[in-house]
């Protein structure tokens, strides 16, 4: 009679702990494997001269030489501003352009609805078929926009060669990632705009607010913490901009589209020189996060309020 | 400050008539009550004047002019919501600085300063004028949204049951100061509540509301005592009037068609003796007074009485009355 209690009550006798840590080690094994091991080894590799296509060549550390290298590399500092102007440039224009959407579509005019489902649509579709298109559109001779662009300017479309100019290219990328990505920056604001309630709006009516003086001491902050989220999840995902280039202009005409990342994959799987590439990596790494941080910061500052 | 003059007021929403035909005149300097249940047409009366909803027919003149084409920043009202509607993002400062910012006041900083810290002061929110609106309890609050208001000198003030949310203590508080306050500055001002002890203490005049009609309206002593239907008489009085028909207790003398008699409990005499009519079920005892639960055959009335009277619970009494009021079939005064 005595035997089988032990067992059950050895069953039962899991602590809750025990079963947290049950359920969530699958998924931190997982996290260990594909995200902080990577990482560790990212930083290991950066000290080193390891290169990927020589598995059989001796290792050995370099100390902090492959970072002194990057950081003084000029094709770096150039591939980093291409990539501060192609942030710049889109954010500006994302959140300009999102907010004036989502203010309109926030009138609730007829068919409100209709409209934002169209607006939507280039935020579903996949980067691949987006640069693809795009591509097409923009080529001289049969592409659409250079059709359209020369019956509005009037220069002939064989010299609007969008993808092929140095002084056109980068903003080809800009426009791509506008039309593609507005649509969401409009969604969040859209969030922003319809969490203001309505007798806000009555109270400053009957306070003899403006129209103008409404939006921008109502609206404006109220939604402003939408916005800056919006900002920050487009900055995080273009400082890492790498498909979209690669597919519309692989980094050219010349490297006049070269953002960081792709300096980063050429470093690493065309020069083969992987130690110098993990130092970028984790440079690029840790210029993002701080930066988020720093942001995330002024973000919850502005929320508090 | 000014008159305000309502004529012939209809608006409807869908199928809801919210306000049928009203007629209301609200002098100047006067501190009128609104009373009615939920969805009586209170709030749309108030949102009428201040021009956040359309009439379908009907004139609205403040002051003697027609505001009907004007938008809400035209009329020169003050309005406080229901919930507390201050600006989330801004000080208690900015919050009641907000109103005299409006370009058309062209108003100085130190002038605007001045009115702030005078206005903080009279709704007693001085100490937290650096706070975040939304750092405040909910009397804070509400005072600030009273204030933001009062901060105006405009031709109305509108009030939407500004002290509904509040606990009973703070409820009571405030009442009185802002009685007070509207005498010392001697502002019309239409206030909307459900609250019969609220606008029975402030009111100069109140106006029942019900299913969009004003039933009557008049000091708060021609109300309680001169209902004009049915309807009046149930709105005051605590506890609620006990109607009956009209032969049930003696002491009436019932004008010709007569259906109901509606007696409160300064109608009823209460004496114990031999001949008893009425048994008591049970005593409600609140400290200062007892509410008796009297049965009359099948009738049941609930009466107050001083706590020092020697009934209990099962004993019988004889029940009269003493003028009380008395209702026609459809529920209009008979003199």
């Amino acid at each position: 009679m005595a035997t089988p209690a032990p067992i059950a009550r050895r069953v039962r006798g899991l602590s809750d702990r025990a079963i947290a840590w049950a359920f969530i080690a699958p998924a931190i094994t997982l996290l260990l494997a594909i995200n902080i091991f990577p990482l560790l080894w990212a930083i290991y590799l950066s000290f080193t001269n390891y290169r990927a296509n020589r598995p059989n060549a001796v290792v050995e550390g370099v100390g902090l030489r492959n970072y002194e290298r990057v950081l003084t590399d000029p094709d770096i500092w150039q591939a980093m501003q291409t990539t501060a102007h192609f942030v710049f440039w889109t954010i500006v224009l994302q959140t300009v352009i999102g907010f004036a959407l989502a203010y309109l579509i926030d009138r609730k005019f007829r068919g409100h609805a209709f409209w934002t489902t169209v607006i939507l649509i280039p935020m579903m579709l996949s980067p691949a078929v987006v640069g693809n298109f795009w591509r097409f559109l923009y080529e001289p001779q049969i592409g659409l926009f250079a059709y359209a662009a020369s019956m509005v300017t009037g220069i002939p479309t064989s010299e609007i060669r969008m993808l092929g100019d140095v002084t056109l290219a980068p903003w080809a990328i800009i426009i791509v990632d506008t039309w593609m990505w507005t649509p969401y920056v409009m969604l969040i604001c859209l969030a922003g705009l319809r969490s203001i309630p309505d007798y806000i709006y009555e109270a400053a009516e009957v306070d003899r607010a403006s129209g103008w003086r409404q939006f921008w001491s109502i609206t404006v902050p109220m939604a402003l913490p939408f916005i800056m989220l919006a900002v920050l999840f487009r900055g995080i995902e273009n400082f890492k901009m790498f498909d979209m280039v690669t597919l519309l202009t692989g980094g050219g005409p010349g490297s006049v589209t070269e953002v960081a990342s792709i300096t980063l994959k050429r470093t690493a799987f065309e020069s083969w020189a992987t130690g110098r590439a993990s130092a970028f990596a984790i440079i690029l790494f840790v210029a993002v996060f701080g930066l988020a941080n720093i942001y995330v910061k002024a973000l919850n500052k502005v929320k508090q309020r | 400050m000014a008159d305000v003059v309502l004529k012939g007021l209809n608006k409807r929403f869908g199928d809801n008539q919210a306000i049928s035909s009203l007629d209301l005149a609200i002098r100047d300097g006067e501190f009128v009550v609104l009373l009615g249940p939920t969805g009586a047409g209170k709030t749309t009366t108030l949102r009428l004047i201040a021009g956040l909803e359309k009439p379908d027919t009907g004139r609205i003149e403040i002051g003697g002019r027609d505001v009907a084409g004007q938008a809400p920043a035209e009329r020169d009202v003050a309005f406080v919501f229901q919930q507390y509607s201050l600006y989330p993002h801004m000080t208690v400062y900015e919050n009641l600085a907000f109103p005299l910012k409006a370009p058309v006041r062209k108003l100085s900083i130190d002038e605007i300063d001045r009115r702030v810290r005078e206005i903080a002061r009279m709704v007693r929110i001085d100490h937290k004028l650096e706070n975040r609106s939304t750092r405040l309890s909910g009397g804070e609050m509400q005072r600030v949204a009273i204030g933001r208001a009062l901060v105006r000198r405009p031709s109305i003030y509108l009030m939407d049951e500004p002290l509904s949310s509040l606990d009973a203590k703070l409820r009571s508080e405030l009442r009185l100061e802002l009685k007070r306050i509207q005498k010392e500055l001697g502002s019309t001002l239409l206030y909307v509540t459900h609250d019969q002890v609220e606008a029975m203490t402030m009111a100069d005049r109140i106006g029942i509301l019900a299913e969009g009609k004003l039933m009557q309206v008049g000091t708060p002593r021609e109300i309680y005592s001169n209902p004009a239907n049915l309807h009046v008489a149930a709105r005051l009085g605590q506890p609620h009037i006990n109607l009956l028909p009209a032969d049930l207790l003696e002491g009436a003398r019932p004008p010709a068609g007569t259906k109901t008699v509606g007696a409160r409990t300064e109608h009823l005499e209460i004496a114990v003796s031999q001949n008893a009519n009425a048994q008591v079920d049970w005593i409600e005892h609140l400290g200062d007074q007892n509410h008796l639960h009297i049965r009359v055959r099948d009738h049941k009335l609930v009466t107050l009485a001083d706590p020092y009277i020697e009934i209990r619970p099962g004993d019988r009494i004889n029940l009269t009355l003493r003028d009380p009021l008395y209702f026609d079939a459809g529920g209009q005064r008979l003199a």
